[in-house]
């Protein structure tokens, strides 16, 4: 009983230690370019946590993360790699502002739904090729994921400077063509923001904060995936075949059928990352729409070790550290790529410190064994 | 004559991709897969323009080619060393190339996506062939780099399948248990076989930098260290397959350069084509080439 309150405790250290360690070495980094590692992280906690609508652009920041999180966790929890979200989210996204676009008319209780679905659904159906191609052809995902994130760029830029551009728009002045983005979405498939909600409470958020019901929407995603992975016989299959495929074959589950099932589940995911930004603050999709976030959903997914609410709270960091590279920038001249660095150094330092602990459990566990066996 | 330039052309964009696959060879048969190839091509254009632009080009190679060197270094302490899993830690290497470029880019030129023109080595004519008239293309005025690309690959299959050091780092790629129990320094092979596609990775980013673009330019790699491992796979882990299929993924951009001129299909669908043949590729030969047996799996000592 008390070795197991230890190990949980290792458990939740290893994070803990994981952004420690590499704050330190982010110091050095800041030091090298001659600017004090103390004032950085001074200001970026000030900068960001001294008011209310600056916490409230964290949570903002962290809603795609969320899913990203939820979406490239999946995939590891059956063992699998999916580098594809950022691919997904793109695709998904578009899906979503078609259906934004081009369906008018609508009630917004029907029609907001529609929406989402269909951006699960452009995530889904783009998910589908690379696991299509592992379990029939033996392509591993890592590759064919990093190509069709390649290629999503591409096609979308091709669907919204071309295909889908928005020829109702004015000539800019003195440029003599239009900007390269798709039709507005009606206002039936937007999604409020939580402004009104926390009004009740007495808290009042400035206009320029987009914080919306995606929010929410997150954190009770994260509930659901929680509660599919441990409490249904899917989310079972889906474990034992992460653990160990062969043995889950020889238990009668079909790995081939769970990979497919649970890529699609990821790619469903992946295909609501972008929806937050999409309906809230753009409102239509153009060459600006963010990138990265399915990178991103990498390092929120490993720091939190795949667990669905910790994937929350590791969204939240990431949403604090991107307000605060804002913050740093903005105030020290610090360029905010420091930030990048510190979230690759996190990752390493994350699967490192993890591995390292694992492997004193298990030497634990077996001493632990030895003492009983004599 | 265009068919001498569309040749010659289709050579200049495959030196990058062989370099690296010849990179991914080694680190593969020491079985160690390396994603974040991509991210070492990344330093290496950074760091080969930044060498290039102070002290000229030959030092910009060999800064480069150490940059490549010390991401090779992170990537095998993690994976060798710590035994992590090798994926998320190329993965890892990728994030870290894009941001620490990204940032000393800004603080060493002011600039965060490009940086000021460079100079490459000086184009060379090989004797005797240029005075051929078809060939003039294929031999005049090339880089040395390509020379030396070209040189590497049948000395990369010498030392693989003819050297002491080649056949350890094969064994350890296929068997590191008993490659340890004849008293081979499994670790030591490893770091080699790692270190050494980050040299690769590292020169091909300099040669994109310095001899392709003449500057370096944020993006510059556009996927081909990815590329460049499916050119590996394609190439069933052998250098000379790595070139044939590295050939065939400069000669898809070669030639999707002539389409877009001609202005038919849609420059986007163009700019897909490399992507797109490499899944086609993976898709068509995966199942027929195999790989070395312990590549990917980390080793440790007694572990069964």
């Amino acid at each position: 009983m008390k070795k197991g309150f230890y190990i949980a405790l290792l458990r939740i250290l290893a994070p803990v230690l994981a952004i420690v360690l590499s704050a330190l070495i982010s110091s050095i980094v800041i030091l090298s370019i001659g600017k004090s590692p103390l004032q950085v992280f001074y200001t970026m906690f000030k900068f960001s946590l001294s008011r209310m609508d600056s916490v409230a652009i964290i949570l903002y920041n962290a809603t795609p993360l969320i899913f990203s999180g939820l979406a490239v966790s999946v995939g590891f929890r059956m063992g699998l790699f999916n580098i594809g979200v950022e691919g997904q989210y793109l695709i998904g996204a578009f899906f979503a502002a078609l259906a934004g676009f081009s369906i008018k008319g609508l009630p917004a209780a029907i029609h907001l739904p529609l929406v989402i679905l269909c951006g699960a659904v452009g995530g889904m159906l783009w998910a589908f090729i690379p696991i299509f191609l592992k379990v029939k052809r033996g392509v591993h995902e890592v590759i064919s994921t990093i190509m069709l994130n390649y290629i999503s760029y591409s096609l979308i830029h091709y669907l919204i400077a071309d295909l889908f551009i928005d020829r109702s728009q004015k000539l800019i002045q003195g440029l003599g063509s239009i900007l390269a983005r798709t039709p507005k979405l009606s206002p039936s498939a937007m999604m409020p923001k939580l402004h009104g909600f926390l009004g009740l409470f007495g808290l009042q958020l400035p206009r320029h904060v987009y914080l919306n019901w995606f929010f929410p929407l997150g954190i009770l995603t994260a509930a659901l995936i929680y509660y599919l992975l441990m409490y249904t016989p899917f989310g079972f299959e889906l474990r034992a075949v992460g653990q160990n495929r062969e043995a889950a074959r020889t238990a009668g589950i079909s790995p081939e059928r769970v990979y497919i099932i649970g890529f699609l589940l990821s790619g469903a995911l992946a295909g609501l990352v972008g929806l937050s930004d999409l309906l809230s603050y753009f409102g239509y999709m153009d060459m600006d729409f963010p990138r990265n976030y399915g990178f991103d959903g990498i390092a929120v997914a490993l720091i939190a070790q795949n667990n669905p609410f910790g994937i929350i709270f590791s969204a939240i960091l990431f949403g604090f550290l991107k307000r605060g590279a804002e913050g740093i920038q903005t105030l020290l001249g610090v360029p905010r790529e420091t930030i990048s660095i510190l979230q690759a150094l996190m990752i390493m330092s994350i699967v490192v410190i993890t591995k390292i602990m694992n492997d004193y459990i298990k030497r634990l566990e077996k001493k632990e064994e030895v003492r009983l066996c004599s | 004559m265009l068919v001498g330039e569309l040749l010659a052309s289709s050579l200049r964009m495959a030196v990058p991709i062989l370099l690296t696959a010849l990179g991914a060879v080694f680190t593969e048969r020491s079985g160690v897969v390396n994603i974040g190839l991509e991210g070492m091509m990344i330093v290496g254009s950074f760091w080969g323009a930044l060498g290039a632009y102070y002290y000229g080009p030959y030092f910009g190679l060999i800064i480069a080619m150490a940059a490549g060197m010390f991401m090779a270094l992170i990537h095998a302490i993690n994976t060798v060393t710590f035994r992590v899993d090798q994926v998320v830690s190329g993965v890892a290497i990728n994030i870290l190339a894009y941001g620490s470029t990204r940032f000393l880019s800004l603080a060493i030129f002011n600039m965060a996506t490009t940086s000021p023109h460079v100079s490459g080595l000086p184009k060379i004519n090989i004797p005797v062939l240029s005075g051929i008239e078809p060939l003039k293309p294929l031999v005049n005025d090339i880089s040395p780099v390509i020379i030396l690309a070209l040189l590497l690959v049948p000395i990369s299959s010498f030392v693989i399948h003819r050297t002491v050091f080649g056949l350890r780092l094969r064994s350890v790629g296929e068997n590191p248990l008993a490659a340890d129990t004849l008293g081979i320094n499994v670790f030591k092979m490893k770091y080699a076989g790692v270190l050494l596609s980050g040299i690769f990775a590292g020169l091909s980013g300099a040669y994109l930098a310095l001899e392709h673009t003449g500057m370096y330019v944020e993006g510059m790699t556009q996927g081909q260290g990815f590329i460049a491992l499916a050119a590996m796979i394609f190439g069933n882990w052998e250098p000379k397959g790595a070139l044939w299929a590295s050939l065939l993924f400069g000669f898809s951009e070669a030639l999707s350069f002539r389409v877009v001129e001609g202005g038919v299909v849609p420059y986007q669908f163009i700019k897909m084509i490399p992507y797109v043949l490499t899944l086609l590729v993976l898709t068509g030969v995966v199942k027929k080439s195999t790989g070395p047996a312990a590549s990917g799996v980390p080793y440790e000592r007694g572990l069964k």
